[in-house]
């Protein structure tokens, strides 16, 4: 049967980490530090232009222009927060949501980002690595499975991602984040600069924004600025929920899950034209976030306490 | 935040001091703008300036009128409603299947419109109130939202197609005065625009279902206690957000001239940067918020490149953000 | 003797028989179209019409091989591209998945880059995307990359000869530009500019204009400020529809000053653009020595099949599922390297020439292993290694009373 391809799956497995690297800066915003930064495609776009416009036009390696682009996001994360976290919750959301925009709109009009005609080429160094990769994997038979190199970097990432994010919750530095989240006066009043640590909270969802962006630039091999519009860090939000508020693990699960549910759909066969297939996937989609949201709020590995969060 | 203005100042309050506070934000906007159009016609000329100051309030029309009813819904619910801008496409090809029984364009329209609030009140019943008595969250709700704006959608579009329509009405006549034209569907969005907001405007601000529903949005326990009917004064707020989206919607659809099923969506955007920048919860900052961004585009076009247009009013909101936290008629907490 | 060689000659000629019967009924050759649609998301005002100009194409070529007695039979199958690289890579894997030998489509080059590179290249499946940007032409494709639409250069020529034609000289003039902000305006503006520019005309704007824009009146007043000598609008029909509506209610606007690429080609213009914005206009669009022929079988289907109307460059997609089904008789076999291979078979310069409206005869030949020279409907293609059509014919047309007339061909030799 059709539906059982390998290189489909494979595929969807590279979305399906990089929303997953995506969805636990997200995480780390919303769920353990009660920020709503719905502009995290736009420190993605920022790390990704960024990258490729030191390997193209400045001629960096990739291995330095990658680190660097982190960096560049990081700066922009703190640059952002700076002047916006001291609205309301909703209102920070909105001005995030303007700021990717504004990052959108910049790098598509703008000449030094190449504009309409985009950035290519930035991957040279990833496909020497992809070849030596697909090299080593021939010797178990593997060889010929195209994306599997880029499949395992992702996996690789996100889980140490996820690793290192547990870790640090854990930490002295995670607990007084989770204490502002809970309630920011009473971390106030007990001297913690909550500023300073919402900023680095801020800034490393940037990195780790950065990191899902150089596996979409590989992926795609082609940076456009429409690749980086709102609906991305939405079906991030929706990948989130599924998974549960404040679990990075349920992080994870819900990319896999949703990514699989959203991709798997493409197989379904109605006697309906391609136009109504199409819509139909979608209405499909948005009923079971509906239905998931009705009926079990906390996601899957959500605990019902850790919801209450009002803006 | 005016507070702590004063406070920073640092000066006694003296008479001076005072009065710079009292005079009120719609005199500064209003200020605002009409020292920016005179210093641009002295840069640009009258007419460029005139027939763009006309765009620019036919875009305001539609923000604002589409930027009512979110902020209504944000300011007593709380619910970011992503499927606002559906509720649009909604009232659209309402009349379209409406008038394709026989019925001429604006009796279709009115119908639609009515339709329209009545789905919303509907899926009110059947999905928002329920989740507000299990008490959910700001984000779940966020979720539901974005779910809905996706069956919305791609329902209109699994029934009507993904093409464009022609809505069939005269886009091409126009009002000249002098140099300047409007065109005549363009000025209809205009008027109904600003009459509709300012009309809801003055229905909360004196009528007794109006008072009923700000206290609503200042603490909606309070306003339950007090004896209010919050059940009642809810499902009436979410009739009239679907009735004046669907209205947007039909004037978006008439006056611009052809839709597809992704044009409530795409405006959905510039909607929230207006109620924000006016003011969540404000009918009257949505008229604001329409009217700074739908000027600064269209003014910016005589400086910038057109392609910078999308640009404008999202660095406007920012910058005004910066300088007014809680919007330029905004009230209520500045922080969460 | 005699009867052992009658005996020989007897069996001969049955062993004949049964081979020419067994090469009469061959196998069929079955191949899948996969079609890579913008369904849901930014474009899909794009999907219905290029959904249907495929759709047309298989049905035509079906009853063509049918009544030829070609065993070829054509399906399809289609996926969403969203218009999203990443989720236009999954629908193209998809596609492949349920078989498709072909893509045709996407919409937009980022698209394209993303399947040629993470798919079609190593699997040799051919990609026919519906786009002109030079970004395209900077990848290694290893021939499976085939456009159908002619290059920005190309295109930039044509427009210019037809200002010229118009203008009767290009010096002193004043051209008005503006165009729909993304690669296809932005690179066909840049060669125009150069091209008039060099011939001492004068230029003014680009106008650019975003597509989800509320009112587009500002940049119609930029484009028709000045009183220029002529315009040249580089859109979609779905935005031209809003733009050519702001441009007439200036007032200032004069539609025969209008001259518009490709993707403002219809035979009859669409009901949701304003008849006033185009009447009189002058336009190009890939041609040949059949295109009236041509365009006039593709318009019958067109209209017989009902449904949608008219979008930018069906012709060109229409044209590129029937290459795909000619290669597939060429080699016999559905296999995608297969047909990458035939593709330049089937479109040889100085063979015999081929057309739509003897497209079984065409099958006929590639069948029996001819070489030909198919010209289709959006012109005759004979692609250079890189797969982009090196055919120079272009027609101008002038819209009159919302439909569109062949003024004259010219070549746009480079």
């Amino acid at each position: 049967m059709s539906i059982f391809n390998v290189d489909f799956w494979i595929g969807v497995g590279v979305v399906s980490g990089i929303y997953g690297i995506f969805t636990l800066g997200l995480q780390l915003n919303v769920g353990f530090t009660g920020l709503i930064n719905l502009g995290q495609v736009g420190f993605m776009s920022v790390g990704a232009y960024a990258m490729g416009m030191l390997v193209v036009d400045a001629g960096w390696p990739l291995a330095l222009a990658f680190p660097a682009a982190i960096l560049i996001s990081i700066a922009t994360g703190v640059l952002v927060g700076l002047p916006t976290l001291r609205l309301r919750a909703d209102y920070f959301g909105i001005v995030t949501i303007a700021f990717s925009e504004i990052v959108r709109y910049v790098f598509q009009n703008a000449a030094f980002a190449g504009g309409n005609q985009g950035i290519l080429g930035y991957d040279a160094d990833w496909r020497v690595f992809q070849a030596w990769a697909s090299g080593r994997l021939a010797a178990i038979g593997l060889g010929e499975v195209a994306q599997l190199p880029l499949l395992v970097a992702v996996w690789a990432s996100l889980l140490l991602c996820l690793a290192a994010l547990m870790a640090l919750q854990s930490s002295p530095w995670g607990r007084v984040l989770k204490a502002i989240r809970e309630d920011e006066d009473a971390a106030a009043a007990l001297g913690k600069n909550v500023f300073a640590f919402k900023l680095q909270s801020l800034g490393l969802a940037a990195a780790l924004a950065t990191v899902a962006g150089f596996f979409l630039a590989m992926n795609v091999t082609y940076l456009y600025p429409s690749e980086f519009d709102p609906s991305f860090t939405f079906f991030g939000y929706a990948v989130l929920i599924l998974g549960g508020f404040a679990s990075y693990g349920g992080v994870v699960v819900g990319a896999v899950l949703l990514c699989a549910l959203t991709e798997g759909l493409r197989f379904l066969e109605l006697p309906l034209s391609s136009g109504q297939s199409g819509s139909l996937r979608f209405i499909i989609v948005g009923l079971i976030l509906i239905g998931l949201s009705m009926f079990r709020p906390q996601g899957l590995f959500g605990g019902k306490a850790e919801m209450q969060l009002r803006a | 935040m005016t507070v702590g203005r004063k406070a920073a100042s640092g000066a006694p309050a003296g008479a001076p001091e005072r009065r710079l506070a009292d005079i009120p934000a719609a005199a500064w906007l209003a200020v605002v703008l009409v020292a920016a159009a005179l210093v641009m016609t002295i840069a640009r000329g009258p007419v460029a300036v005139g027939q763009t100051t006309l765009n620019g309030l036919v875009a305001a029309g539609y923000f604002s009128l589409g930027a009512v009813g979110l902020t209504l819904v944000f300011g007593t619910l709380r619910i970011i409603n992503f499927a606002h801008g559906d509720l649009l496409t909604l009232g659209a090809y309402l009349t379209f299947g409406i008038s394709a029984l026989g019925l001429p364009f604006w009796p279709a329209a009115a119908l639609a419109i009515v339709l329209t609030a009545l789905i919303a009140f509907a899926l009110d019943r059947i999905i928002w109130e329920p989740m507000r008595r299990a008490r959910t969250s700001t984000l779940q709700l966020f979720l539901v939202a974005i779910g809905l704006a996706m069956v919305i959608r791609y329902s209109i579009q699994f029934f009507a197609g993904s093409q464009v329509r022609a809505v069939g009405q005269d886009v091409l006549s126009s009002l000249s005065v002098g140099p300047f034209h409007l065109g005549t569907l363009q000025a209809l969005v205009l008027v109904v625009g600003v009459a509709a907001v300012a009309l809801v405007g003055v229905a909360l601000a004196f009528t007794r279902f109006g008072k009923q529903i700000r206290a609503l949005a200042d603490n909606m326990a309070l306003a339950e206690i007090s004896g209010i009917d919050t059940l009642r004064a809810v499902r009436l707020i979410w009739l009239v957000a679907g009735g004046l989206a669907g209205l947007a919607g039909v004037l978006y659809a008439a006056a611009i001239g052809s839709v597809n099923p992704n044009f409530g969506f795409f405006i959905l955007l510039s909607l929230f940067t207006a109620a924000v920048l006016g003011g969540i919860g404000n009918a009257y900052g949505a008229l604001a918020g329409g009217l700074v961004i739908g000027l600064a585009q269209e003014w910016s076009t005589l400086f910038f490149n057109a392609r910078w247009k999308p640009v404008v009013g999202f660095a406007i909101l920012i910058v005004i953000l910066l300088i007014m936290p809680r919007g330029i008629f905004g009230v209520g907490r500045a922080r969460s | 003797m005699t009867r052992r060689y009658f005996f020989l000659a007897a069996g001969a000629a049955v062993a004949l028989a049964f081979g020419f019967s067994a090469a009469e009924a061959a196998d069929p050759v079955s191949v899948t179209i996969g079609k890579l649609l913008e369904l849901t998301g930014p474009l899909s005002e794009n999907g219905p019409s290029q959904d249907k100009a495929v759709t047309i194409a298989i049905d035509y070529a079906n009853q063509a091989a049918a009544a030829a007695g070609v065993p070829v039979k054509a399906t399809a199958v289609s996926a969403d591209a969203q218009g999203d690289p990443q989720a236009a890579l999954s629908a193209a894997r998809a596609l492949v998945a349920k078989g498709a030998s072909a893509i045709i489509g996407p919409s937009i080059t980022p698209e394209s880059i993303a399947i040629a590179n993470g798919l079609t290249i190593q699997k040799k499946i051919t990609l026919w995307p519906v786009g002109t940007s030079m970004r395209l032409r900077t990848i290694k494709d290893e021939g499976t990359i085939f456009r159908t639409v002619p290059p920005d250069s190309l295109q930039a020529y044509a427009l210019k000869t037809a200002l010229i034609d118009k203008l009767g000289d290009a010096k002193g003039k004043l051209l008005s530009i503006a165009y729909r902000n993304e690669p296809y305006g932005e690179g066909l503006s840049k060669d125009l500019t150069a091209a008039w520019t060099a011939k001492g005309g004068k230029v003014q704007g680009p106008v650019v204009f975003d597509p989800a824009q509320a009112t587009f009146d500002s940049e119609a007043q930029q484009v028709v400020d000045n009183n220029p000598d002529a315009y040249v609008v580089i859109d979609y029909p779905d935005t031209f529809a809003k733009f050519g509506a702001a441009l007439v209610r200036t007032g200032k606007y004069d539609a025969t000053k209008l001259v518009v690429p490709d993707a403002l080609a219809f035979s009859t213009v669409p009901t949701n653009i304003p008849p006033q914005a185009l009447e009189g206009a002058r336009g190009t669009r890939g041609g040949s020595d059949v295109s009236t022929e041509a365009y006039k079988l593709f318009d019958q289907l067109w209209q017989k099949a009902g449904g949608v109307e008219h979008f930018a460059l069906d012709a060109n997609s229409f044209d590129s599922a029937t290459l795909v089904i000619l290669a597939a008789a060429a080699a016999h076999s559905p296999d995608p390297a297969a047909i990458a291979a035939k593709i330049h078979d089937i479109t040889k310069p100085g063979a015999t020439k081929y057309s739509p409206t003897n497209l079984g005869e065409a099958l006929k030949a590639v069948w029996g292993g001819q070489p030909i020279d198919y010209v289709g409907v959006a012109g005759a293609f004979e692609f250079a290694a890189n797969g982009d059509p090196t055919i120079s014919r272009f027609d101008i047309y002038e819209y009159k009373s919302g439909k569109l007339n062949v003024i004259k061909q010219i070549d746009a030799a480079k």
